[in-house]
């Protein structure tokens, strides 16, 4: 799902296999796109529907939700590992680290 | 539209009965316990900040008294406290409603503070317990709105048909509330284009740069959101904040409500969509949102949740459909519909609207079914106000 027309990233709302061709919709449910998923996309995590260069605003709801930290290619999956905030960085703490 | 409340001597309406025994700080907690115990309609709570909590305590303190859905308060205090019970108590009894307190330490122990104390809400409770429902315009509900345990369903279904609820509600009258500052970092823009006049569009950026100051402090590692916000899928706190503000639906904001040592400020009559200055930690906001007059609070939640509140009924909603697969003893609304496309976002807000007036009438929660009444309360540092140059 994709929630406005600006946005590059999509919403999957299924576990999604890598080297699958999904359909992207909008929220009216109006089917405007495929996507060929480069790597596996989980559950409501977010697939590139663009080519993102690194240091690239990542839009999604038609509003800025951070900044691309590595260059993304259309399909690629996008999360903590490519795109950082813009505003506030999450710490990392040693519970976490153990895991 | 209407519903069935309970109607104050000072006007007010309540959705629930509730007779209140608060100890003041959390050393009374035992006795306050003991003595609603095994009385209709009593619920004992307390706040853990110690007996020199300071003024925004006692602000939300006495703001949970005055809720409409409170028919009478108790007040227990050791004795030695630093905040009174009768100092909150007189304020509290401004509102008409049965108010008293009690000194563990003036009546000579435990044993004589729980006897005497339930022969206070005993009688109370034959006072109070009587009182019939009324019907009573939908204009005099004021909602709460709040999301936690957040995923990407949250922003995508469950906070959009609460959002559309919301609109609906506001033009019917009535009033809704939202209070999470820092879960507005990064939608600051969307936010300020609703604001009813310039004033209002000051007072949100301000709210939301001051929260920002106090949760990024250089050198201070402070978690700001949760690690199932991250498994969910969102990846930043814009992301996650302009899926948050979904809730508050589209009307105009009318006001950012001051919360702050010095006052916490209600809800006015009226009606429309408020911000309020406050916490994002789910049980505290709500009961700032409870002590800013609010009569029922919606949850949104992604990962989902099993709480409830002493003060307020809490609605939970999810828009995550395997979430309310698994946890459908807990959750009232599934909004997952959205998700799978079986039911539109217009739908889901009607059904919102429904179970809101039925829950307004006396219909219980899944949370009040399982007698869930939570409470806390939150306070900033004073100290760390001044440090940050926040000015009130």
């Amino acid at each position: 799902m994709m929630m406005n027309s600006k946005d590059n990233v999509a919403t999957a709302l299924e576990n999604l296999e890598a080297g699958v061709v999904a359909s992207v919709i909008f929220p009216s449910q109006e089917v405007i796109r495929e996507v060929t998923t480069k790597q596996a996309i989980p559950f409501g995590h977010k697939i590139a529907m663009m080519v993102i260069k690194k240091g690239d605003k990542v839009i999604k709801y038609g509003e800025v939700i951070g900044t691309a930290s590595q260059n993304i290619e259309l399909g690629e999956y996008v999360h903590i590992h490519n795109v950082k905030s813009n505003r506030m960085q999450m710490p990392e703490v040693w519970y976490r680290k153990e895991e | 539209m209407k519903f069935k409340g309970y109607e104050r001597l000072d006007g007010s309406v309540g959705v629930r009965n509730i007779i209140l025994v608060m100890a003041v700080a959390d050393c009374s907690e035992p006795v306050a316990r003991m003595i609603a115990d095994g009385i209709d309609g009593a619920v004992a709570i307390t706040q853990h900040y110690g007996c020199i909590s300071g003024e925004m305590v006692a602000n939300t303190l006495i703001g949970v008294g005055e809720n409409q859905n409170v028919g009478a308060v108790l007040l227990v205090e050791m004795g030695c406290e630093g905040m009174p019970a009768h100092a909150l108590g007189k304020i509290i009894k401004k509102t008409g409603k049965p108010v008293d307190w009690i000194s563990v330490q003036e009546l000579g122990g435990t044993r004589n503070a729980v006897t005497r104390g339930k022969q206070i809400v005993t009688s109370m409770s034959k006072e109070v317990l009587g009182l019939e429902r009324k019907e009573f315009d939908v204009s005099r509900l004021v909602v709460g709105v709040k999301c936690g345990g957040s995923d990407t369903s949250s922003g995508l279904a469950g906070n959009p048909a609460v959002g559309d609820f919301v609109d609906k509600l506001v033009d019917a009258g009535g009033a809704a509330i939202m209070s999470e500052p820092i879960e507005a970092v990064g939608a600051e823009e969307p936010l300020a284009r609703r604001a009813r006049n310039e004033e209002v569009r000051k007072k949100i950026y301000k709210m939301i740069s001051d929260e920002e100051k106090r949760w990024s402090v250089p050198g201070a590692q402070m978690e700001f959101m949760c690690k199932g916000n991250v498994d969910g899928g969102l990846i930043t706190i814009e992301e996650k904040s302009l899926g948050a503000i979904h809730k508050s639906g589209s009307r105009p904001i009318m006001d950012v409500l001051e919360n702050t040592d010095r006052l916490l400020e209600k809800v006015p009559e009226g009606g429309g969509f408020f911000l309020q200055d406050g916490t994002h930690l789910e049980p505290m906001t709500m009961s700032f949102m409870a002590a800013a007059g609010a009569q029922i609070v919606i949850f949104v939640t992604g990962c989902g949740a099993t709480f409830g509140h002493a003060i307020v009924p809490i609605i939970k909603v999810t828009g995550n459909p395997e979430t309310y697969r698994r946890m459908s003893q807990d959750i009232d609304i599934n909004a997952g519909t959205i998700m799978n496309g079986e039911e539109s976002i217009d739908s889901v807000g009607q059904r919102v609207f429904n179970e809101v007036l039925e829950v307004a009438s006396g219909k219980p929660t899944l949370g009040e079914t399982f007698g869930y009444h939570n409470f806390s309360v939150f306070r900033r540092d004073p100290r760390l106000e001044v440090l940050l140059k926040i000015s009130r």
